[in-house]
């Protein structure tokens, strides 16, 4: 696996001349049979696509160009993100590309960043992220899984929960309380860990499909260098929560919606219900929804294009597009009546899933935040409500 | 679609100047001219057309400020927060289609023309109720504002647009009181003498409706500002009752809800200052009036019910809110209406929404 010396340079094209560049390259580079997947894929089954990705410099729009990233500039990242999602292109396993690797940038050594971030690009690390905890959900700074020097090692004990595709990483990226006492945000330290180190155990756990998307990770007095510690100790908290600016945006991308809208449709036409003055009323509905929270979006975006950063606010979109989400599968299901209640798509076809989607719909105002803590957030941090 | 920083400081100013009539937070000429005949200040019409307001949509080389419908929806904004009750939109719709005939003495206040376009509830057609025939106008039009104060009515009719003085031979103005205190006035033409004049309505009531839609989200903005204020300051239970959190996750899904309308309002200006026509216009307009005419009306039911007893008191300023909002929210097509018009129009966003 050779990554390209040199990535081609994109800010040399002007936007719609990117979003034509993008469109072709997945037109000519995408597998066929990975568009639109039904479930979160392995590893195994996204490598070859995470791979051709990585050959053309196309793997990380975020980084800059001399990290081998793309180095777009946010017009360009929200065009990226914008087309690979309309064109259904398969979520890679992307937690080093989007997570770690813009945070070892911003607050890695020199040593790993030069370690670390080509492993990434070539796919030799595929990292997986330890935040969550049994006792730490929505209030994640209470975490306890915690971290004790002991002469040149870290000595890590705990249990991290909801690791996505933990059984297919080699590597973990986490979060681990080295302070007790004081305010609980400042006692946590952030660290890398090699996954087949002895005493860590991966116990898969299926969701509600009964994939096994996600894992439990537990720690038993697993050793790592002291070097694996990222930024300062006691500050991964401030470290972890400032990555999760931009990209807070495209948990409110519209495209999951409008995928499911376009699906609720075709599900339409052949249920033969589109003659009912009902339906299209609830569709008509639906379909403003989308439209409204396409023009809510593109004035967070266009603060992204003109520099500006985004504030407690972009809130709204991720609540607007995650219950909009749901209301579109829960209009499916009632056209689909018993067919709803059946564990196979409509006559084999995948596109005719309403059970399918319905289910996934369910963690969209849970994960990243659930709806009701967002609206926490917007209440004190926008509105200024008191506590 | 983006707008660049010269536009985004040219509304920002009209904002500003907006302040001068309609200052955020300021209620008391909305209740004062409440029940009160003609329901407007003259005097505040003269400001107005002085500011350049009335010819706003007029083109400049006919006298007006040629500017787009994003200005005119900043400013109606600004005029719906406070309830400004001078009739704005029905006379900039009138002297829009005036043209080149506004005159400088409209446009700059002096002499006040309504357009009169409705035949009947359910409809956004302005051809029907009024017929002109042998050089007279018979028939009738409904549900024009603030009729009493005013001078003249441009009718619309299947054949083109009649100027009627409001004090023409064979012109009976009925009135009926409206629930936000003002009046709403039905024009019944029994042969009343009049010249026709070209002009086609259609567009006209669209921009008509879209401001109506940025009224109202300024009427959304008024009663959430009051709502939120109120849930600081009141307490209950020893604490303030902001701090409840079924009371905050309300407020935060009305506040999703404004910038919703928002986000819809002006993606629409945006989209007729960009020069679309047709089904790409009116279904824009479509989706900003019936976002708008639903927010109002849920904002302003749920703010009474967030301030409690107080807010069903005639004291209570969150009450004047809702009933704009009972006027507005059905004028120029109610939220169902504009639904149902959306649907008709195979609206673009149905392209964006297939696969490719």
């Amino acid at each position: 696996m050779t990554i390209p010396t040199q990535p081609p340079d994109f800010d040399a094209l002007g936007d719609e001349a990117f979003r034509a560049a993008v469109r072709t390259f997945l037109a000519g580079h995408h597998p066929r049979h990975l568009r639109n997947p039904a479930k979160r894929l392995h590893w195994d089954e996204a490598r070859d696509w995470y791979l051709i990705l990585a050959s053309h410099g196309w793997l990380a729009p975020s980084w800059p160009r001399r990290y081998g990233g793309m180095g777009l500039s946010a017009s360009k990242q929200l065009i990226y993100v914008d087309e690979f999602e309309r064109f259904g292109a398969a979520r890679l396993p992307d937690h080093g590309i989007i997570l770690l690797g813009p945070l070892l940038i911003r607050h890695g050594s020199e040593e790993q960043k030069s370690h670390f971030l080509p492993k990434i690009l070539s796919g030799e690390h595929i990292w997986c992220q330890g935040y969550s905890e049994p006792n730490a959900g929505s209030d994640l700074a209470s975490l306890r899984t915690e971290a004790v020097l002991d002469g040149e090692e870290w000595v890590i004990n705990g249990q991290k929960t909801w690791t996505t595709l933990a059984q297919d990483a080699n590597w973990i990226f986490l979060l681990v309380r080295t302070a007790k006492g004081g305010k609980k945000q400042e006692g946590i330290s952030f660290l890398l860990a090699p996954m087949d180190s002895p005493g860590i155990t991966v116990r898969p756990i299926l969701n509600i499909h009964r994939h096994d998307e996600f894992c439990e990770v537990f720690f038993d007095n697993v050793r790592v260098p002291k070097g694996n510690l990222v930024g300062e100790i006691n500050r991964g908290w401030s470290m972890a929560k400032a990555l999760l600016g931009f990209e807070r945006i495209f948990l409110g991308s519209p495209r999951q919606s409008a995928h499911a809208l376009a699906r609720l449709k075709h599900l339409a036409r052949h249920l033969g219900v589109w003659d009912d003055p009902v339906f299209c009323d609830r569709y008509t509905q639906l379909a403003l929804d989308l439209a409204d929270h396409n023009a809510l979006f593109e004035t967070f975006a266009d603060r992204l294009r003109r520099g500006e950063s985004l504030g407690p606010d972009v809130s709204l979109l991720k609540i607007h597009q995650s219950e909009l989400f749901q209301r579109i599968t829960d209009t499916m299901m009632e056209i689909a009546a018993e067919h709803a209640g059946l564990l196979d798509p409509i006559d084999g076809d995948r596109d005719l899933d309403p059970a399918g989607l319905f289910l996934t719909a369910r963690a969209a105002t849970i994960y990243g935040g659930s709806s009701e803590v967002q609206r926490n957030i917007l209440a004190k941090s926008v509105l200024g409500l008191p506590s | 679609m983006s707008i660049d920083a010269d536009r985004l400081e040219n509304i920002r100013m009209i904002r500003d100047s907006a302040q001068a009539i309609a200052k955020r937070g300021d209620l008391r000429r909305a209740r004062d001219w409440r029940d009160r005949s003609p329901g407007f200040d003259r005097a505040v019409w003269r400001s107005m057309g002085d500011l350049g307001w009335i010819g706003l949509r007029v083109e400049e080389a006919d006298g007006g400020s040629g500017l787009g419908m994003l200005e005119f929806c900043a400013l109606v904004e600004e005029l719906g927060a406070t309830l400004t009750p001078e009739p704005l939109i029905a006379a900039v719709a009138a002297v829009r289609l005036l043209g080149r005939n506004a005159g400088s003495d409209r446009l700059s206040g002096g002499r006040i023309v309504l357009l009169a376009w409705q035949e009947r509830t359910g409809s956004l057609d302005p051809t029907g109720g009024a017929s002109f025939a042998g050089g007279r106008l018979s028939g009738c039009k409904r549900f024009i504002p603030s009729a009493d104060g005013v001078d003249e009515f441009l009718v619309t009719t299947e054949s083109g647009l009649v100027l009627v003085p409001r004090d023409a031979a064979g012109l009976t103005v009925e009135r009926s009181l409206g629930q936000d205190g003002g009046h709403l006035a039905t024009l019944h033409f029994d042969g009343v003498q009049g010249e026709l004049l070209p002009g086609d309505a259609g567009r006209v009531l669209d921009e008509a409706a879209l401001a109506t839609a940025a009224y109202l989200l300024g009427v959304i903005e008024g009663a959430l500002a009051l709502t939120v204020d109120y849930l600081k300051t009141r307490r209950q239970f020893d604490a303030p009752i902001g701090s409840f959190q079924a009371l905050q996750h309300r407020v935060v899904d009305l506040t999703l809800q404004a910038a919703l309308t928002r986000a819809s309002v002006e993606s629409a200006a945006a989209c007729l200052d960009g020069g679309a026509v047709g089904a790409e216009a009116q279904a824009a307009v479509s989706r900003a009036k019936a976002r708008a005419s639903d927010a109002a009306m849920l904002v302003t039911r749920q703010a009474i019910q967030l301030h409690g007893g107080i807010g069903y008191t005639d004291e209570c300023d969150v009450g004047l809110y809702l009933r704009k909002a009972m006027v507005l929210a059905p004028a120029y097509g109610g939220a169902a209406l504009h639904r149902r018009r959306y649907a008709a129009l195979q609206s673009p966003m149905d392209e964006v929404v297939d696969e490719p």
